[in-house]
């Protein structure tokens, strides 16, 4: 697993009280959207409300409960997908701690429990990315 | 006697799945690295991993740069590990006819590549494996289904299979056989990871004497087995005081490092058709120290294996402090080696490999 590279560094943007950043999958391998069970978007430990949050892969732009059907379109291992939500940054020059937690499930691994699943996070200090 | 076998030299992109992913280079790239390093002529690659869009977005633009690439470069395409997704949906497993239908699109996709291979996973049942005979014969694929820790060869689900194929009788279904199933520690470099972590050396002795316990006790038969086996890892970070690494420390403990004994890859021998030499590091003497290379190349020249033999670097994991390509030449070094110490020798000219793995398999593939 290659936890340290889901926060690409560099890309946490806001505007609008949305504030966003660009993550990698953590995994060797494509996952398609029902597989990517759920996220945290949290800056300087501030998370954004789960239902704000916003996945963007492949020029979509997906709820959570919408990825839970989305077996057409794949998080490809060099793409880099953007969490959003709503969560307002007040000082734009500041460096901030930028938390990203992933749920993942891996489609492969049947356990006696169930569809494997992964919890992996990442945690980078940025400033907001100038346009 | 069986004559001596002449296992193909190859690799699997996998080993380098930290520099693929860290966009140091791109699958092009990737493959010319691996054929200027000579780690060739075997090239193994992961679907899903490797190709935008696999299975159902692979367009024949595509498919021709691919073959004409693996010609300029000279490799020899064996494996395309392909994966049977059963849990891709969240509301229930794949019904029957939808796994066929799924492993259908990803085997005709190894057609069109080229490769004579396709690697798939053990949630196929002898049922599912006997329904996906016919396409396999359709494509002209060979399927080999691959056994990993913490199954292995004489395990109850892959003699449920060996049984079904020996019924069928068919040279397309056979086995991939992962060396990650019969390891003899718990690999020294992940142990170093741990402690980078802040595992105390208490902790980690701990660790290895439960590793050193199944394997002494003998591999798991069932999956009630190793489900205990799992959650007595996770039992163990927790007492002392790391619960953080109850969960790697089971899924390598029962998943990578399987504590079969090398005796029972002769279960399956007959039905094998490609190997994963799964490995996690070279130590400073130029040997493996977890994973037993040499016995095990030993074995497969003895027994008459002339396949491919896809060096599988899986130490990425938690390795970021040493060069994947380094580690590949040094396992790749021990595997010649021990093929010249078993009377024979590992094949590294593309030309002779293509001779040797088409009559290694059925019969060549019809892409």
């Amino acid at each position: 697993m290659i936890a340290d590279r889901i926060i690409e560094q560099g890309t946490l943007s806001t505007q609008d009280g949305r504030t966003a950043v660009e993550v990698r999958i953590p995994w060797y391998r494509a996952l398609p959207g029902s597989c990517i069970a759920g996220a945290a978007l949290t800056v300087d430990g501030v998370s954004a409300p789960q239902d704000s949050l916003r996945w963007t892969m492949n020029n979509r732009t997906f709820s959570f409960d919408e990825l839970v059907d989305e077996t057409g379109e794949w998080w490809f291992p060099l793409d880099s997908a953007v969490l959003s939500g709503d969560l307002p940054l007040a000082d734009q020059q500041a460096e901030h701690a930028v938390r990203v937690d992933l749920k993942l499930y891996i489609p492969y691994i049947i356990t006696d429990h169930g569809v494997l699943h992964i919890e992996e996070h990442d945690t980078k200090t940025m400033k907001v990315a100038q346009r | 006697m069986t004559s001596l076998g002449t296992p193909i030299q190859g690799v699997t992109l996998y080993s380098f799945t930290r520099a693929f992913h860290g966009r140091q280079y791109d699958l092009d790239g990737l493959i010319r690295k691996v054929a200027d390093e000579g780690f060739g002529p075997g090239l193994e690659v992961i679907g899903f991993s490797s190709l935008r869009g696999f299975p159902d977005r692979i367009d024949d633009n595509f498919v021709g740069q691919f073959r004409d690439l693996v010609a300029e470069v000279d490799l020899v395409p064996t494996s395309l590990a392909v994966n049977v997704d059963t849990g891709i949906r969240r509301d229930r497993l794949m019904n029957h006819d939808e796994l066929v239908e799924y492993m259908r699109k990803q085997i005709e996709v190894a057609a069109r590549l080229g490769f004579p291979i396709a690697r798939v996973q053990i949630s196929l049942t002898p049922d599912a494996m006997e329904s996906l005979l016919p396409v396999a014969e359709k494509y002209g694929v060979t399927l080999a289904l691959e056994v990993h820790a913490d199954q292995h060869g004489a395990h109850e689900r892959v003699l449920a299979l060996r049984d079904r194929y020996e019924k069928l009788n068919s040279p397309l279904l056979g086995f991939t056989a992962d060396w990650g199933a019969t390891v003899t520690g718990f690999a020294p470099s992940l142990l170093e990871a741990y402690r980078r972590r802040g595992a105390s050396e208490e902790l980690l002795g701990q660790v290895v004497d439960l590793w050193n316990g199944f394997y002494a006790e003998g591999p798991p038969n069932t999956q009630k087995v190793h489900g205990e086996r799992f959650g007595a890892f996770i039992g163990l970070a927790a007492r002392n005081g790391r619960p953080d690494l109850g969960i790697d420390f089971a899924i390598n403990g029962t998943g990578l490092f399987g504590p079969a004994p090398l005796e029972t890859w002769l279960e399956i021998m007959p039905w094998v058709r490609h190997v994963h030499g799964k490995f996690f590091g070279i130590d400073e003497t130029g040997e493996e120290p977890s994973v037993p290379v040499r016995s095990l190349v030993r074995q497969l020249v003895e027994n008459g294996y002339s396949g491919a033999i896809s060096s599988e670097y899986e130490g990425w994991h938690w390795n970021n402090w040493q060069d994947p390509f380094d580690i590949i030449r040094g396992e790749q070094a021990v595997q010649r080696s021990a093929a010249a110490n078993a009377g024979s020798a590992m094949i590294t000219d593309a030309t002779e490999a293509r001779r040797v793995l088409n009559s290694h398999l059925a019969q060549p593939v019809r892409g």
